[in-house]
């Protein structure tokens, strides 16, 4: 009996870990469609880039410390890049374009990737500091997965009270809300944003370093997140904090659970879950826009 | 609203004309490409259908390609019957699989719409990937060709079946050029250009969206057919979303909503990877820089680019430089 | 001809439509009158099914349609005209009047037969482009005619759907004197068997055309009456000189 119940809270934390992961790429992805009505298809290409510097940097500075540190870093730059290059002259193209634009973008990067790190699958080892195993709850379990789940839970804070204390954070609230009001708060909305922008990239990149050393790093680990995070985005509610929240707990238990007690179902799950979604609620479960 | 133009029919000739003659003079790897090539053109102008037309930009015509392919394979393979029924069975099957889709879908918008038919796709790829049925990922090997030896065609013959594919794909752009010019096509534009107006004044909106994607479904299912007795082998790859944004890149680099641009694009992307294969591996970086060069060049796609500059001459020529012509008959006959 | 029973409809805590009844005769003009945010064009979008009412009844010939869908309603024979534009962009003057006028003679789902090519079709979009005044710009792209044009284009799309009922919101909203002159006229022409109910800003303008007047304030109906009836209200005139020096 016990050994079942620790069976179901190792899922649960297994979950829960896989909901972090798709909290940390689903939160930039959804206000930068809030903010900025932007889709962008790269932003698993991203992750997966931050992966790769992440490779590099840890190999290089021999601690997994500077993957953690290069990996957002770098990929808010290229996300700078890719701001002043297309995505500001993108924003009003409509979705068609957009999706086309990045589409191509992810193509660009896989191939990017392959040129500069090879086919072959690589990975790099976790810190430490995490490394080894805990007792949590009863249980044994990877220190390095809990970090990720209290990496998750922190930016999920951060976050939180940057929206909802900051002026920063009301600028955004309201950006989403409506830009033009944003816009007679009188205050550079471009810059913030912008800024906001580049978080999100940073976040993805930041989610990539992390996911490194316990999924490994290949050329097309961006394609294969992308999927489940744009339907955590849209069963959220496109630019809602609170539905990327609860899209990344729901994608993450689903997944998890599905592929433990209905392994056959397990992959259709989430698609289904998404088609019902948009179905009776076409607007997400926690419409950004009232 | 579509117009079957001088231009367009001199472009479907020219191409055609031009596939016939590389058919003609190539050898078997060239065929094999160029049967490709019919194959996915049936299949964009499928999705320009309803992306260029009716405003419905869909990521799931590469679902509905496979299962065009599956329906053919699953009737051939493990019922043992005939490839006509095969053939039946994946235009019906396309056409049911899409028009359920479409009215599924018909109430969304946007991105919300291409992110449903995403996950429709991505639903069958799933189910077909795991499923022992239908041999998983590994697929089902031995699907077998069409015997049309009455007609005193071998099929197995790479020209011949490469011909065959091209007319077909004639028969694609023919029978999506007469919807388009019937009250149907007519409306299902009205519907791109402003579909609450179009409910307002009396149609059953969804319906007729859900009707359109089911044609467009059932030439995705004969293109799907085609493709599985092409390679006779299916795989769940075929349905996979990369496929239908892919099928989304030829369209846009031939010409959203012009039906023969669509065509051009297949032509030009099984082409394009071809020829830069030979020289690198990296296709994918050449594709996506062409891509992207196309939508930020104003995302007409050569054909759409052809027909606007087309266009500008002749107004040009028949009025005054400084004075467009407005009030005269711009394009052809309806 | 077109009633509405105790019609009901808030947004949260805001009522916009507050036990709206309203019976409208066969042939009948009616005017609706009110301030800003009266609730003249919800009223509209409820009766047209654009809105979904939170209680009370819509009747189109005495038959219920309050659950039917927008489309529905519009096939028994109820158009609408909008405030603000709402054309079929891309496409030209006859493009348009065609799509209505298919609609409303069964033709814009036949998978044979061309609607644009149609004769009936086609005498009915001339039909329309003569009444209001847009024949010479039928093959231009509707985004590169004149304002007033549009305006004009935005009835001739309700008129052009061969309606029992027509609703128009503020006809003539920002197409000048001249504008309005051809648009009594055009209203003057009209068959006399159609029911008209218009939303109009002008109480002046809005005498001369009606058969009857309602009047609408804070989501209510503060009056229903004959014109002259109108006119004489203490209760009307306040309605508009309260708010008359803050919107003009």
């Amino acid at each position: 009996m016990t050994a079942d119940v620790s069976f179901w809270i190792v899922q649960a934390l297994n979950a829960l870990q896989l909901s972090m992961l798709f909290f940390l790429l689903s939160v930039g992805l959804t206000v930068i469609f809030g903010l900025l009505h932007f889709v962008n298809l790269a932003h698993g290409a991203l992750y997966a880039l931050g992966a790769f510097v992440g490779f590099t940097a840890a190999t290089l500075a021999g601690s997994y410390w500077a993957a953690f540190a290069a990996a957002p870093i770098v990929v808010a730059l290229v996300g700078v890049l890719l701001y002043w290059a297309l995505i500001r002259r993108m924003r009003s193209a409509g979705p068609m374009n957009q999706v086309l634009v990045t589409f191509g973008l992810i193509f660009v990067f896989l191939d990017v990737f392959r040129i500069g790190w090879g086919d072959i699958a690589l990975g790099f080892a976790e810190p430490e500091l995490f490394s080894g195993r805990s007792e949590l709850l009863g249980v044994v379990y990877p220190t390095y997965r809990l970090f990720i789940i209290g990496l998750g839970l922190a930016v999920l804070a951060a976050l939180s009270l940057v929206l909802t204390r900051t002026q920063i954070g009301a600028i955004i609230r309201a950006g989403v809300d409506n830009d033009a009001m944003a816009a007679c708060m009188g205050i550079n909305v471009e810059r913030v944003f912008f800024l906001v922008f580049c978080v999100g990239c940073a976040l993805a990149g930041l989610a990539g370093a992390v996911a490194a050393p316990v999924l490994s790093v290949t050329t097309d680990m961006g394609t294969a997140i992308l999927i489940p995070t744009l339907i955590v985005v849209v069963i959220g509610g496109l630019g809602s904090l609170k539905g990327a929240i609860a899209g990344s707990l729901l994608i993450g238990f689903v997944q998890t659970f599905g592929s433990v007690l209905a392994p056959q179902l397990a992959a259709i799950l989430i698609y289904a879950l998404l088609a019902g979604v948009l179905i009776l609620k076409p607007a997400g479960l926690f419409p950004a826009r009232g | 609203m579509f117009h079957q133009t001088p231009l367009k029919t001199a472009t479907v000739l020219l191409l055609a004309g031009l596939a016939v003659a590389y058919g003609l003079s190539t050898g078997f790897f060239g065929l094999e490409l160029l049967t490709e090539v019919a194959i996915l053109a049936i299949l964009a102008i499928a999705l320009d259908l309803v992306a260029g037309y009716g405003g419905m930009i869909s990521l799931c015509h590469g679902a509905l390609y496979g299962v065009g392919a599956y329906a053919f394979g699953s009737a051939t393979v493990l019922l043992g019957w005939g490839a006509p029924a095969g053939l039946a069975m994946a235009v019906g099957g396309g056409a049911l699989f899409a028009w359920a889709i479409g009215a599924v879908t018909a109430r969304t918008h946007g991105i919300f719409f291409i992110m449903a038919t995403l996950a429709f796709g991505q639903m069958a790829y799933a189910y077909l990937f795991e499923s022992p049925v239908f041999g998983g990922n590994d697929g089902l090997p031995g699907v077998p060709r069409l015997d049309a030896s009455a007609l005193g065609l071998d099929l197995n013959d790479s020209l011949t079946f490469a011909l065959t594919c091209l007319a077909l794909a004639l028969l694609a752009y023919a029978v999506s050029a007469a919807l388009l010019r019937s009250g149907f096509g007519r409306t299902l534009v009205g519907i791109r250009a402003n579909e609450a107006r179009m409910r307002v004044l009396g149609l059953p909106v969804w319906r007729h969206k859900a009707a359109a994607f089911g044609v467009s479904g059932a030439l995705a299912g004969l293109a799907g057919a085609l493709a599985a007795q092409h390679t006779m082998y299916i795989s769940p790859g075929l349905l996979h979303w990369t496929v239908s944004g892919e099928l989304l890149i030829m369209v846009i680099l031939g010409g959203l909503g012009t039906l023969v641009g669509a065509a051009l694009g297949a032509g030009v992307l099984v082409f394009l990877k071809h020829e830069v294969s030979r020289f690198t591996d990296h296709w994918h970086l050449v594709v996506g820089l062409v891509l992207i060069a196309a939508v930020l060049a104003g995302g007409r796609g050569l054909y759409g680019q052809l027909e606007h500059l087309w266009e500008r001459r002749r107004a040009a020529r028949r009025a005054p430089p400084e004075t467009p012509a407005p009030d005269e008959e711009t394009t052809g006959h309806a | 001809m077109l009633e509405a029973r105790d019609l009901r409809k808030s947004f949260g805590a805001l009522t916009v439509t507050n036990r709206v009844s309203l019976e409208v005769a066969r042939g009948e003009r009616r005017v609706l009158l009110g301030p800003n945010g009266a609730g003249k064009t919800t009223l509209f979008n409820l009766l047209v099914g654009e809105l979904r009412a939170d209680g009370g009844q819509i009747l189109i010939d005495g038959r219920d349609v309050t659950g039917l869908s927008v489309d529905a309603r519009a096939r028994l024979g109820l158009a609408r005209s909008y405030q603000k534009n709402n054309l079929f962009g891309g496409l030209t003057v006859r493009e348009n009047l065609s799509l209505a006028a298919a609609c409303a003679q069964g033709r814009a789902r036949t998978p044979w037969a061309d609607s644009l090519s149609d004769r009936g079709v086609a005498e009915a979009v001339d039909e329309v482009a003569q009444r209001v005044g847009l024949t010479e710009l039928l093959e231009v792209p509707v985004d590169t005619v004149p304002y007033g044009a549009r305006r004009r284009l935005e009835v001739g799309l309700a008129l052009a759907a061969r309606p029992r009922v027509l609703l128009m919101d503020e006809p003539t909203s920002g197409i000048g004197p001249g504008g309005i002159h051809a648009f009594h006229a055009l209203l003057r022409g009209l068959p006399a068997e159609l029911t008209i109910v218009i939303v109009e800003h002008d109480m002046d303008l809005a005498f001369e055309v009606a058969d009857r007047v309602t009047v609408l304030n804070y989501g209510e109906v503060v009056f229903d009456g004959p014109p002259r009836e109108a006119r004489d209200s203490a209760l009307v005139r306040e309605i508009y000189l309260g708010t008359w020096d803050g919107d003009a």
